[in-house]
């Protein structure tokens, strides 16, 4: 579905990614570990056009990326629910979702109904709908996001660690979601830092290193690798 | 009492005219994140191209502005392609002395092409007229008329329509924006086209009771800058609301303070509510 070809990002003159190959099939779950700055925020912001690679060929369904405005990757059904969440913090709840669907703009019937989905996945959205995305918790926020993003019907979903900061409890919530929305068929590729969560729920994984692939497997293989073991799970 | 009625009434056609120009500045400073200072020269440059329409095409007063808005819309948008859009990456001060040069340079071009003097605008609205006692020229009631349906038209775009609400999420989140598939460079053009039009609609209403000359946006554009700050930067309620407020305060001093000095009140605000609530009296908490 996605397929990354040794794909280098620049910022300048520093290479932030550096000959990446990434693949992701159709109704997977892929996730991306690595520590802060190891390149996973840049390999999210250059699939969604927001960084131009240097070196590299990006594929979606048999169409390349690489010179794509972001807004075009959207409309292909590529989602990103971002670092930094990227909301419209005065913007209420609801409308904050309402421009999630913003390519299906046309689509009345469709956007009600996306956003009945995104308020059965995340209740307290519902009854916070009227609020500004701004007052409202981080953990929110990140509903927010996600739904913002899910809006869009993506056929892949970019999930920019969407567990930080939040409460362990929370943060198991969030993932049982994420998996109850890649059932739905959406695609799914997370970056993250909880590996134990994240392992569980995925089916295989990318360990990234200072903007380099260093190992790459299963997650059934990166959970029994004494390397990510000792990372990032701890043990 | 009469004094004051009739003071307040002026106060609301001056407010009218500055609220106008103000949201203009406010929408653009959502997309730049500098106020643009070439605002002021959208300002004059509306007034002299309907003025233009007027006498030597001998275009009526409505059909003189709509054209007005167009060309100055279509100004804006060639500013933000030529000059704001390749300058989106680099430090905001490369921003600020762009948009003086455009200022310097409309201004130098309407004095070559259109001359220095100071030129009346003929209306067709000219007449007085008396409200309730009170005498009020028909000019000065459809500039608050006008400004007040423009205000109302440009709420219900912005509020509920896709497009309109692009401009605000653009503002709040640009990268979040193009995150939901939403074509940034189309939104800071339309932005630009709006922002111009307004401004050439300011112009053209007050025109007829002001004069037109090439230094007609200095005062004006000062004191919208006053105004969004007052209101809060980027805040679309506040440009309103701050426009009004200068306009009544100004109207007021003028007559029980002195005239010589309204100009002054504008800015004896804005040292008053930096001083009290620096952030504007709009401002929201968490945008930016």
């Amino acid at each position: 579905m996605l397929k990354l070809t040794d794909v280098s990002v620049k910022y300048g003159s520093f290479t932030a990614v550096h000959d990446i190959n990434i693949e992701v099939n159709a109704g997977e779950i892929v996730v991306l570990l690595g520590s802060n700055g190891a390149g996973k925020s840049t390999t999210f912001r250059t699939i969604s056009g927001l960084n131009r690679p240097a070196a590299g060929e990006l594929v979606f369904e048999g169409n390349k990326l690489n010179r794509r405005p972001a807004d075009q990757i959207v409309q292909m059904g590529i989602g990103q629910c971002p670092e930094g969440r990227k909301l419209f913090p005065a913007m209420s709840v609801e409308e904050n979702l309402r421009m999630g669907a913003f390519v299906h703009r046309r689509k009345r019937d469709q956007i009600k109904h996306s956003l009945e989905h995104v308020y059965e996945l995340f209740p307290i959205l519902k009854e916070k709908r009227h609020d500004a995305a701004g007052s409202l918790s981080g953990g929110q926020q990140q509903m927010v996001a996600i739904g913002r993003a899910l809006m869009s019907k993506p056929k892949l979903m970019l999930l920019d660690e969407p567990s930080v900061g939040l409460a362990p409890l929370v943060v198991e919530q969030m993932f049982e979601t994420i998996q109850k929305i890649n059932k739905e068929g959406t695609t799914i590729l997370l970056a993250e830092q909880n590996a134990n969560a994240a392992l569980k729920i995925a089916d295989k994984g990318y360990v990234f290193e200072n903007g380099t692939i260093v190992l790459e497997g299963t997650s059934a293989e990166l959970f029994a690798n004494d390397e990510v073991r000792k990372a990032y799970i701890g043990a | 009492m009469e004094i004051l009625i009739q003071q307040l009434f002026n106060g609301l056609t001056i407010g009218s005219v500055y609220a106008l120009v103000a949201l203009g500045l406010t929408l653009v400073y959502g997309i730049l994140h500098i106020p643009n200072f070439a605002h002021g020269a959208l300002y004059m440059m509306g007034g002299y191209i309907t003025l233009t329409m007027m006498t030597r095409f001998g275009l009526h007063y409505w059909l003189a502005i709509f054209v007005s808005i167009i060309v100055v819309g279509l100004l804006g948008v060639l500013m933000e392609r030529f000059v704001f859009h390749p300058l989106r990456e680099a430090p905001p001060i490369h921003d600020k002395i762009a948009a003086i040069g455009i200022l310097l340079f409309l201004e130098a071009f309407a004095q070559f092409y259109w001359g220095a003097e100071y030129q009346s605008m003929p209306t067709p609205y000219g007449q007085i007229v008396e409200v309730f006692g009170l005498t009020l020229t028909m000019q000065r009631i459809l500039i608050v008329v006008a400004a007040v349906v423009v205000m109302f038209i440009l709420y219900l775009f912005l509020k509920k329509t896709f497009t309109g609400a692009t401009i605000i999420a653009m503002s709040q989140n640009r990268e979040g924006a193009n995150l939901v598939g939403i074509n940034t460079n189309k939104v800071a053009m339309l932005t630009f086209m709006i922002s111009g039009g307004l401004a050439a609609i300011a112009s053209s209403l007050s025109a007829p009771i002001n004069l037109v000359f090439p230094g007609m946006g200095h005062l004006v554009i000062l004191k919208a800058f006053v105004i969004i700050i007052l209101g809060g930067m980027g805040s679309i309620p506040g440009a309103i609301v701050g426009g009004y407020i200068v306009g009544f305060s100004e109207s007021l001093g003028a007559t029980y303070i002195s005239n010589d000095y309204k100009d002054i009140i504008a800015f004896l605000f804005l040292v008053l509510i930096l001083t009290v609530k620096p952030t504007g009296l709009f401002s929201k908490g968490g945008s930016h």
